[in-house]
C-alpha cells in the first residue's frame, strides 16, 4: 500500500486515525480534553453482501460527503472526521472543543446525531434509492478522553476509540433487543402490510405479476431484509414467514386482476414449518401463485426439498428462483429445482450496459431458460440502459423502478424519477 | 499520440510470445502498447503508463490476473476509469463470476482470434469516458 493511502482513504477522502492525531496534538494537549465518537454502519455489511463491494464503495463515498456537509454547517465544525482504517467501512470522529469555546455538551452532541443521520439517510435514499436506504443503520458511541501528560497520547486516543467502539456495539445490541420486541409487537398486532412489485413482459410492459413485498407498519420493521434477519436471530421466522404469506393472499384476492400471477417469497427454511403446506394456504387458484426461493440460502436435503416442491406444484403452484447467479453454485443447482421463472440477481442487472460479462451470464441464463421451457426475470431495472440492454438480451420479464415502483394497490403506476425523502412516519 | 479512439493500453501475459503478438498486433491499429510478463510488473506499470484498458492474462505464476484485476479496480485514482479484460481459457460460469467479482469489464477466451481481440477491445474503448 502507497504511504500517503496510509494517510488519507482514497475512497472518502477522510484521513485516518494516525495522520488525524498528529494534527490535533497541541489542542489536545492544550485544552486536556478530547470527546470521540465511533460511528457503526450496521448493515452496511449487508449491502456488500448483496449488491457488491463496488455498491458500498460508492455508498461510503455518499455517506463521508454526507457527513462532512453536515458536520461543517453544524457547531462542531472545527472538529476531525476521519475513518477508523482506511477502506474500512467505520469512521471516528474527534471533537476537541477550540481555545475559546466550551466544549460541547453531551445533549448538544445527541442532538447533532440525531441531524447527522437523518441527514445521511436523505442523501443515502436520493442517491441510491429506497431499498439501500432501508438497509441504512448507524449507532454512535462516545468516549471522554481527559488527557494525562503521564501517558502517550497516542495510546489514550487508541483506548479511547476501543471505548467509543465498545459503546456503539452495546449500543447496536441494545436495539436488535428492541427490535425483537418491536417484531412481537408485528407480529401479534399482525402490524405488516403488503406492496405489490409489478413485473412486466418485456416486449411491451404489460403486467404479468407481482411480487409481495412485506413491509412492518413499525418504522423500524419496514425494511423486510431487517425484518427477516431479527426474526431468524430470534427464531420467529415460521412466524413471520406465515404471517406475510397470509397478508399476501389476502391481498390478491382483492387487488389483483384476473391473470395476473403473485409471486411470493419462501424461505426454503419455511418447508420444514408443520403449518405452511398445500391443504392450509388459502389460494383460491394455485395457478396464479409462483412460489420464490432464494439461490442464497443452503438447501441442506435436495431429495427431501424435492419431494416438499412436488406436493405444491402436483396442485398448480409454480416455482421461481430468486437471486439466481448470486452465487458461484452455476446452473447445475437451479436446474435441480426446475424453475418456471428465474429471477436473475441483481448484482447482474445493475449497470448491465457497460459490462460485457454481465451481458454474457444473462445471456446464457436466457438460453438456459428457453432449452427447459422457463423465464427470465431481470429485478432491479433502474434506468433506460439496463431496461433496453435486458430486452435486447432476450430476457422475458422485468421489474424495477425504471418501469414500476411497488405500491400497496397493486396498481402499475411509474417510478418516480427521484426517490421520495424519508420520513419518520409509519406507513398506514 | 494516444487519442480518444486509440487509448493506451496495457498488455499482461507471462507467455512472451503471446504478449508480443497482441503488441504486435494492436500496436498496427494504432493503440500505443505496454507489456508487462507478470503481476507485479503490471501494477508497476499501470500505475507509470495509466492505460485506459487491460488486457490481463489469468493464469500467470506468482499474482494471478484475478489479483491483479482487483488491485487495479481497486486503485485510489485510477481503479474507477480502467476497463479490464480477462483474457482466459476457463471459460464456464463459475470463471466469468469470478472475473465480475474482480470488478472486470469483458473477457477474451484463449486461444483468442486476433479479430475477435480486436473487435472487443473496440467495444471497450467505445464505452470509455471521453477524455478530458
Amino acid at each position: 500500500m502507497d504511504y500517503h493511502q496510509l494517510l488519507r482513504d482514497s475512497l472518502t477522502r477522510l484521513p485516518t486515525v494516525a495522520a488525524t492525531i498528529d494534527s490535533v496534538r497541541k489542542s489536545i494537549q492544550d485544552r486536556g480534553e478530547l470527546v470521540v465518537l465511533y460511528f457503526n454502519f450496521d448493515r452496511y455489511s449487508k449491502i456488500e453482501e448483496i449488491y457488491g463491494w463496488e455498491k458500498l464503495d460508492s455508498v461510503l463515498e455518499t455517506t463521508a460527503s454526507a457527513m462532512r456537509d453536515f458536520l461543517q454547517q453544524s457547531t462542531l465544525a472545527s472538529s476531525r472526521l476521519m475513518v477508523a482504517f482506511p477502506n474500512d467501512d467505520d469512521f471516528v470522529f474527534f471533537h476537541v472543543p477550540q481555545e475559546d469555546a466550551v466544549a460541547a455538551t453531551d445533549p448538544e452532541i445527541t442532538e447533532l446525531m440525531t441531524g447527522l443521520k437523518e441527514a445521511i439517510a436523505t442523501q443515502i435514499e436520493l442517491v441510491h434509492g429506497e431499498d439501500i436506504a432501508a438497509l441504512f443503520d448507524i449507532f454512535v458511541g462516545r468516549a471522554l478522553i481527559v488527557y494525562n501528560p503521564k501517558l502517550r497520547l497516542e495510546r489514550q486516543i487508541y483506548r479511547g476509540i476501543r471505548e467509543a467502539a465498545n459503546a456503539s456495539k452495546s449500543l447496536e445490541h441494545r436495539e436488535e433487543a428492541r427490535k425483537v420486541s418491536d417484531l412481537r409487537e408485528t407480529l401479534r398486532d399482525r402490524g405488516l402490510y403488503i406492496e405489490y412489485h409489478p413485473i412486466v413482459v418485456t416486449d411491451d410492459q404489460r403486467v404479468f405479476g407481482y411480487e409481495a413485498l412485506a413491509r412492518g407498519t413499525m418504522r423500524s420493521m419496514r425494511s423486510p431484509e431487517v425484518m427477516f434477519e431479527i426474526a431468524a436471530a430470534s427464531d420467529l421466522i415460521w412466524d413471520l414467514s406465515r404471517l406475510c404469506r397470509d397478508r399476501a393472499i389476502e391481498g390478491m384476492g382483492k387487488l389483483l386482476k384476473d391473470g395476473e400471477l403473485l409471486f411470493m417469497n419462501v424461505d426454503p427454511a419455511d418447508f420444514a414449518d408443520p403449518s405452511f403446506d398445500v391443504d392450509t394456504l388459502n389460494v383460491k387458484d394455485p395457478t396464479r401463485v409462483v412460489i420464490e426461493i432464494t439461490e442464497r440460502t443452503a438447501i441442506k436435503d435436495y431429495p427431501k426439498f424435492r419431494g416438499r416442491l412436488k406436493e405444491f406444484r402436483d396442485r398448480g403452484y409454480r416455482f421461481a428462483v430468486d437471486d439466481a447467479g448470486s452465487g458461484y453454485a452455476g446452473l447445475g443447482s437451479i436446474a435441480n429445482l426446475e424453475p418456471d421463472f428465474i429471477k436473475l440477481d441483481i448484482s447482474l442487472i445493475n449497470c448491465i450496459d457497460a459490462n460485457f460479462i454481465k451481458q454474457n451470464l444473462v445471456e446464457t441464463m436466457v438460453r438456459f431458460a428457453d432449452e427447459h421451457g422457463a423465464m427470465v426475470i431481470a429485478e432491479g431495472v433502474e434506468r433506460k440502459e439496463e431496461y433496453d440492454m435486458v430486452k435486447s438480451l432476450g430476457v422475458h420479464l422485468v421489474q424495477g423502478f425504471y418501469v414500476h415502483k411497488p405500491s400497496q394497490n397493486a396498481v402499475g403506476h411509474k417510478a418516480l424519477r427521484i426517490a421520495p425523502v424519508l420520513t419518520d412516519q409509519a406507513a398506514p | 499520440m494516444p487519442d480518444n479512439a486509440h487509448p493506451p493500453i496495457l498488455v499482461v501475459d507471462d507467455n512472451p510470445d503471446n504478449a508480443n503478438i497482441i503488441r504486435d498486433y494492436l500496436e498496427s491499429r494504432g493503440y500505443p502498447i505496454t507489456v508487462a510478463y507478470n503481476g507485479d510488473d503490471a501494477l508497476k506499470a499501470f500505475g507509470e503508463v495509466k492505460p485506459a484498458l487491460v488486457l490481463l492474462d489469468v493464469m500467470m505464476p506468482g499474482r494471478d490476473g484475478w489479483q491483479v484485476c482487483r488491485e487495479m479496480k481497486q486503485h485510489p485514482t485510477l481503479g474507477k476509469s480502467v476497463r479490464i479484460v480477462m483474457v482466459t481459457a476457463l471459460d464456464d460460469w463459475v470463471n466469468k463470476r469470478q472475473a465480475l467479482q474482480t470488478g472486470a469489464d469483458d473477457f477474451v477466451e484463449k486461444p483468442f482470434e486476433l479479430v475477435k481481440l480486436a473487435a472487443t477491445v473496440e467495444r471497450n474503448v467505445k464505452l470509455l469516458a471521453p477524455a478530458s
